[in-house]
């Protein structure tokens, strides 16, 4: 009986085998494979120049995802705090945005980051790119004085005329586009785990004798922990593999590992090969990534998601 | 919580939905906008509305989306809830490495998700599709030829939308009380009867969600469908991506106000339903029945009315059709139109941003494509490799329209392959208003006097050619070390921070509202900048430039040989090209059209066309005398371009 209805996930573990495993497996083969055929490991043996594209990715996506946790931690907490009222109405206004695809989320912030964008026009009016000038002005005097006094080597060419800010094709523009699409999957999974806890925890700390900060700090924070890996995974993996919001925001100037592997299979540089190499390097590290996070938060239960 | 903590809590919270929806309300607020400015208001207009509903492309994409979300998510939860069940009913042995499995489209980066199922498909129908020609060969039937397009989309959505499924089903299940359906088939019910009445309704929840959120994730997904619709499919994300790579229309303020409107009206909806049903439990009794069906109802009408939209936005697809792909605003889309009104051949028309991207959809994504329109070089390596069919000329008499500059060419010697669309030159465009002195020299786009200020074209032939031209090399040298210090003057200039970014398309928009003082482009292009801000300039260079035709040829593997004939003829007659000539400001190779089109401006906008406009536009022999045409590359040095145009992304 048992076994019988065991049988009615047959047909997608024939599925998976299909289109997730084969998949996978195909990406494994091309990445040891050159463009004849043959086996090789060439496509490894340039790793190291791409270290310079690791290392930015892995250090953008790290400082948005600390970002999303700094902002979306708080927030999940005073929502879970709310009247169900009042919680019900801010989850449909933090899932709203996902409805409207992230594509149209990014270029929202095109108009607003350009030179001649929004914001500078807004800065402009207010004087506050004046002031900036000001600002840089009277340190570059003030540095040309320091280092006429001690001899010291300060910048004094700090720009006094700007014109606008420079913030679209920054590093800045992209993790911000990237806390913009992702804060939703950070804020979501703390947020289903706080809600939940049972609140006679907090009164049982409390009336042994705990302050609101040991309570947070030895009850509250290690029962959200799996709340926050589910977060931190959903949002450090699609950062760090993105390639529109570097490509929208960041100008194509500051690449990301998304843009390399994006350029080797339709884009300007066809190499599906190394490409697979690249995508198979980066599924390691995340892995390892993962498996070393959630060793940390070991016997918490398996993280959930939304 | 006292009252004060909670004003500061809900400060914050404000501020964060203040940050979530302030770019949202800018972009609709300007899809009102009386102007294609992003930035600056000029009144209130309802025409971007007026101009989405007669763009073809984007109300197909929506409509692709919108059935590939909604078919997908049926199937998904149908799919994933009896997988579940599966799962559920499985020994844990089997049960834990299967669930790992399914949790793999989850975790993993969506790229890695996207290009591995782009692998396989083109490895499987590559299997197939020779497969099909040998059996066609020796047998009477015809297998039908196979490639990415809107079955392979729904696939892959599909298989990402399941574990969710699986996951909002899977507590459900395991909260359900066991004993339930055997009581159920004790007492007579078959299992298929104790599954819909007893398991069902005690799942619906879950099953519910898990459509609900199948639906968002495919709403919301841009990265994998980019690589698995294959060439000739495009979701509403893949348009608007490919349209922020042109020149940007309020029309996607337009769509992005609807979708928002539709959404929130929606989620009201539901919400209210949900607020009732609420208060309903309170007060047990009839009321609940009622506000339950009424539920069930509100769910039927959302469903049909998007099964409606479908079904009003879904063309009458018609039997012929052909897939062109081109450049972005390369095109008169009234020609297109034109086309079909004549021939009832629908136009499938998608577009490529550069040489190197196209032969990468060529090559990657099967054969989606019958007609591109690569450049001459492109043209040379793909004939060359053997992806080009022989053309039918006895379906293109307009041929005899070409003139003869533009036969016989090296990367067509014998006029088997291509019929030339366009022809012009690359330059340095300008805003004079932003320069001190006029430009005349490559030197302009090293120079780091205007550092931030230079936008570099973002492909590897034209960027490493201006720099070969620069340094008084030609562009056809097949010497590493000149192509090295070539390179080596992009990554210093780079690094010295003179590219404000590496662009295609995007120029359009950033020169036009002066985002940057100089550009790398194409002479057609300067034109139709220059309509829209006359302070721009454009100069070939005085150390020479590069010439280019681009022509259309069909690939080896169309599936719609006819249709592609077809059009490229009707494009070769002498009333689209000037047509064309009018829209996009490219030279026309149809020598009656070229000469004619100063007529045409004076008759269109009744003054005399600026000679020295329509020498931009055709070049006179003496610029083309400066002028070097690409050739192509043999392997070994086209990998050296592939290698240094890599490098030169990671610097820097």
């Amino acid at each position: 009986m048992k076994n019988k209805r065991s049988l009615f996930a047959l047909p997608y573990v024939v599925w998976m085998a299909f289109f997730v495993v084969a998949p996978i497996l195909l990406v494994v083969f091309y990445a040891f494979t050159s463009a004849a055929g043959d086996p090789t490991l060439d496509n490894f043996r340039n790793m190291g120049d791409y270290l310079v594209v690791f290392g930015r990715s892995f250090e953008l996506a790290v400082i948005a995802t600390l970002v999303c946790l700094i902002i979306g931690y708080p927030i999940s907490y005073w929502m879970a705090k709310e009247g169900p009222r009042f919680q019900r109405i801010a989850m449909v206004l933090i899932m709203l945005p996902m409805w409207m695809n992230f594509l149209l989320r990014t270029y929202a912030w095109m108009s607003i980051l350009e030179n001649t964008g929004l914001l500078n026009r807004l800065f402009a009016a207010v004087g506050i790119i004046d002031l900036g000038n000001l600002i840089n002005g009277g340190l570059n005097s003030l540095c040309a004085a320091l280092n006429g006094a001690f001899g010291l080597s300060l910048d004094t060419t700090r720009d006094t005329a700007m014109t606008y800010f420079q913030m679209i094709n920054t590093s800045g523009a992209v993790v911000l586009g990237m806390v913009y699409n992702y804060l939703p999957f950070m804020i979501l999974p703390i947020y289903s785990v706080l809600v939940k806890m049972d609140n006679s925890l907090l009164e049982a700390a409390r009336d042994l004798g705990a302050d609101s900060v040991t309570t947070f700090r030895r009850v509250i924070f290690p029962l959200s922990l799996p709340g926050i890996l589910s977060g931190v995974t959903m949002v450090f993996v699609p950062s760090v593999s993105t390639f529109a919001i570097s490509r929208l925001l960041g100008g194509s100037s500051k690449m990301l590992l998304g843009n390399l592997i994006e350029m080797q299979f339709t884009g300007t540089t066809y190499d599906p090969w190394l490409g697979s190499a690249i995508s198979l390097v980066m599924m390691v590290i995340v892995v390892v990534c993962m498996f070393v996070m959630n060793r940390f938060g070991e016997g918490e239960e398996q993280a959930v998601m939304l | 919580m006292n009252g004060k903590n909670r004003m500061g809590s809900r400060l914050a919270m404000a501020l964060v939905f203040f940050f979530l929806y302030a770019p949202i309300f800018v972009l609709m607020v300007f899809s009102f906008n009386d102007s294609s400015s992003r930035t600056m208001w000029h009144g209130f207009t309802l025409d971007w509305y007026k101009e989405l509903f007669q763009d073809g492309i984007i109300l197909q994409s929506l409509y692709t989306t919108l059935l590939v979300a909604l078919l997908s998510a049926l199937i998904a939860t149908v799919a994933g809830t009896f997988a579940a069940i599966g799962f559920y009913n499985m020994r844990r042995r089997w049960r834990t490495p299967l669930l790992t499995v399914n949790n793999i489209p989850m975790t993993n980066a969506d790229i890695v998700t996207g290009v591995s199922m782009c692998l396989f498909f083109v490895a499987a129908f590559g299997l197939w599709n020779a497969f099909a020609q040998q059996f066609n060969e020796s047998h009477t039937a015809q297998l039908p030829s196979l490639a990415m397009g809107f079955g392979t989309l729904l696939i892959a959505h599909i298989t990402f939308n399941i574990p969710y499924v699986i996951l909002s089903v899977g507590p459900k299940l395991r909260q359900m009380d066991r004993n339930l359906m055997e009581a159920a088939q004790d007492l007579g019910c078959t299992w298929m009867q104790a599954f819909w009445k007893v398991m069902l309704p005690e799942i619906k929840p879950g099953v519910v969600n898990g459509l609900l959120i199948a639906f968002t994730m495919s709403v919301d997904d841009f990265v994998i469908s980019y690589f698995t619709a294959g060439p000739s499919t495009s979701t509403l994300a893949m348009t608007i991506y490919g349209m922020t790579k042109r020149r940007i229309s309020p029309k996607i303020n337009a769509i992005s106000t609807l979708l928002f409107a539709t959404v929130l009206l929606l989620l009201v909806i539901v919400n209210l339903r949900e607020m009732r049903q609420e208060r309903a439990r309170k007060h047990p009794g009839a009321q609940r029945e009622i506000s339950s069906r009424r539920g069930n109802l509100i769910g039927a009408g959302a469903l049909a009315a998007l099964i409606l939209v479908l079904v009003l936005l879904s063309r009458q697809s018609g039997e012929r059709v052909v897939n062109v792909c081109g450049w972005g605003e390369n095109i008169d889309p009234a020609l297109i139109e034109q086309f079909q009104d004549e021939t009832g051949i629908r136009v499938n028309y998608q577009t490529a941003e550069s040489n190197e991207a196209m032969y990468s959809k060529v090559v990657m994504g099967g054969s989606g494509y019958d007609v591109i329109v690569p450049s001459d070089y492109m043209i040379s390596q793909m004939r060359q490799e053997g992806l080009l069919a022989e053309l039918n000329f006895d379906n293109i008499p307009n041929y005899a329209l070409i003139g003869d500059a533009y036969k016989n060419l090296s990367f067509d010697p014998d006029n088997q392959y291509a019929v030339p669309y366009t022809w012009g030159t690359l330059g340095i465009i300008y805003n004079t208003t932003m320069v001190e002195e006029p430009i005349t020299s490559w030197s302009a786009l090293f120079d780091p006097q205007y550092a931030g200020q230079v936008l570099m074209i973002n492909n590897p032939r034209d960027a490493i050619g201006v720099a070969l031209l620069y340094l008084g090399y030609s562009v056809n040298t097949h010497d590493e070390g000149e192509i090295q210090e070539a390179y080596e003057l992009l990554r210093q200039a780079k690094a010295d921070g003179v590219y404000q970014s590496f662009v295609m398309d995007e120029v359009y928009d950033k020169m036009e509202a002066g985002e940057a003082a100089i550009a790398v482009y194409y002479a057609g292009d300067f034109l139709s900048m220059y309509d829209n801000n006359p302070d721009l300039a454009y100069v070939v260079p005085e150390e020479g430039s590069n010439w280019f035709v681009d022509a259309m040829c069909v690939l080896k593997d169309a599936a719609h040989k006819e249709e592609a004939e077809a059009w490229i003829n009707f494009i070769c007659e002498t009333q689209s090209c000037l047509a064309n000539m009018d829209y996009i400001w490219y030279a026309s190779p149809n020598a009656e059209a070229l000469a004619q089109y100063p007529d045409y401006y004076r008759e269109a906008y009744g003054e005399e066309m600026d000679p020295a406009l329509y020498e931009v536009m055709a070049a006179p022999e003496e610029v083309l005398a400066n002028c070097e045409a690409y050739d192509a590359l043999p392997a070994e040095v086209n990998a050296v371009y592939k290698n240094l145009w890599t490098e030169l992304g990671i610097k820097g």
